[in-house]
């Protein structure tokens, strides 16, 4: 501690990319960012394997074994790593009291909003073809599946991965923590969609991981299927309804 | 210039700070005395944008906080519990506030510079010394080389060679000529800092003048606040250390 602050010449006003820039920085140098993506790509990479050979087969009801194919919640798997990215980049404002330094750089909540979704969306666009495409390259190798069908697949599967990334992200914003909206959205799936669908399988497949099961064309079954169109609708309307009432609840609460 | 008019704030049926008011003159330091719990904190949150009030108002520059063109080029604050995420390293935690803001990226190495943390600008926050991080959220505070400057407990955890730094630089930022507020509950610290005072108890102002003023006819700057919030203290709102009252 020696010298006395020097002058900060004013190179202009303060623009939406500034903010955007500043959120994207704040992503890309949180450790958690690059290990998640690490495991997603990973994981995509190796369940591409079997699902293009069918060499692991996984059993099914009354002792016969299936395709891995035929499971989407496994090949789905790894977005739940993946959709901790957003998680961390809207909960982890609430660690360590960032949220009060990020509102005093950006005192607008709208365009503190506004630049972290921005940044947010580019991270998830970016991130999610890179973590996605390793795999379907490998399926299409190992798979034979002809261009104009890996390509549409390819940009499901991104599709996917940015909406339920939009959700995880709104959820982390309206919840202020990491930890909820990760074992919210992991117990879904897992705990909660299998014991709902036999009792009420309309209501099960509006569930986000189903109607994103249904947008890929892998849906757990016909009793949970919808319309792809239909499918990406609906997690369209989740993404939707999470990220505007983050951005509702951000304006009233920390406004 | 710091403006600050019959500035209320309820939290529930709690009043935390009734009817508060003061200014903050440009070329003198103002301390911001008072017990825990008095409305320190939620003055400066209010002064700052970070919270609404239920009437009055706060200007810096005759603006509110949240109409400032160049937020940090305008104010630097180091705020209580306004802090980075531990994992992220200081030098990090810097530049995306300095991106925010336009602000150059050389200024990032100065700042750290002149906190002395340029050694460990590489590490992870979560390995900082306590009196590493203060140096860290003064760093922020001055990255845009601010006109005013609002600074909460910022001696706290530091050695005292750090303390004497951080008397020096704000003696030296008043005295060219820019405003600096200073919130603290140390006596001694604010009396060898401080040109004016202003106290707080009980969610109100109870005494603002020069430090000479305010402890004439005390023994010190310490009896006076004592004798001045001595039946006010602790019944304020949500303090920024709990408002349980304690020293």
């Amino acid at each position: 501690m020696t010298a006395a602050p020097t002058g900060v010449p004013d190179t202009g006003g303060i623009r939406l990319t500034d903010l955007v820039r500043a959120e994207l920085t704040k992503i890309r140098t949180l450790p958690a960012t690059w290990i998640v993506l690490a495991l997603t790509l990973a994981a995509d990479t190796l369940l591409a394997l079997p699902a293009a050979t069918d060499v692991v087969r996984i059993a099914g009801s009354g002792g016969r074994t299936a395709a891995i194919t035929q499971f989407g919640t496994v090949l789905l798997a790894p977005v739940y790593a993946f959709v901790a990215v957003p998680v961390f980049a809207a909960g982890g404002e609430y660690r360590g009291g960032q949220v009060r330094v990020s509102l005093l750089a950006a005192p607008d909540r709208n365009r503190f909003f506004l630049a972290k979704l921005l940044a947010v969306l580019g991270i998830l666009t970016v991130a999610a073809i890179l973590v996605v495409l390793p795999g379907h390259l490998t399926r299409r190798a190992l798979g034979g599946a002809d261009v104009a069908e890996a390509t549409g697949g390819l940009s499901a599967e991104v599709t996917a991965y940015l909406l339920l990334g939009l959700v995880a992200y709104g959820f982390a914003m309206l919840v202020r923590t990491v930890v909820t909206p990760l074992a919210v959205l992991v117990v879904l799936p897992v705990l909660v969609s299998p014991l709902l669908r036999g009792l009420s399988p309309e209501v099960t497949r509006l569930l986000p991981h189903e109607a994103t099961l249904s947008f890929l064309g892998m849906p757990e079954g016909p009793h949970l299927a919808l319309d792809r169109p239909v499918g990406l609708s609906v997690v369209v309307a989740w993404a939707v309804t999470f990220v505007g009432a983050a951005w509702a609840v951000t304006l009233r609460r920390d406004g | 210039m710091i403006e600050v008019a019959r500035l209320t704030k309820r939290y529930g049926r709690k009043l935390a700070v009734d009817d508060v008011g003061f200014t903050v003159r440009p070329g003198r330091v103002t301390g911001f005395l008072g017990p825990n719990g008095a409305g320190k904190s939620t003055t400066l949150r209010l002064l700052l944008g970070l919270d609404h009030p239920d009437g009055g108002t706060a200007l810096i520059g005759g603006r509110r906080y949240r109409d400032l063109r160049h937020p940090l080029r305008t104010v630097g604050a180091l705020l209580d519990g306004a802090g980075p995420v531990p994992e992220r390293r200081g030098v990090d935690h810097l530049a995306w506030i300095a991106q925010s803001n336009r602000i150059p990226r050389r200024r990032v190495r100065e700042v750290l510079d002149l906190v002395g943390l340029t050694g460990a600008a590489g590490q992870r926050v979560k390995g900082y010394s306590l009196g590493m991080g203060q140096r860290l959220g003064i760093a922020a505070a001055l990255l845009g080389d601010p006109e005013v400057l609002v600074l909460d407990e910022p001696v706290n955890g530091l050695d005292p060679d750090g303390i004497r730094w951080v008397r020096d630089l704000l003696r030296e930022y008043a005295a060219s000529g820019r405003t600096v507020l200073l919130s603290s509950h140390l006596m001694a610290e604010t009396a060898g800092t401080a040109d004016d005072a202003i106290v707080i108890a009980g969610g109100r102002i109870v005494a603002h003048g020069s430090l000479d003023d305010i402890s004439a006819g005390h023994e010190s700057l310490e009896s006076a606040f004592f004798a001045l919030t001595g039946d006010r203290r602790g019944l304020g709102g949500r303090g920024g250390r709990g408002g349980r009252g304690e020293w």
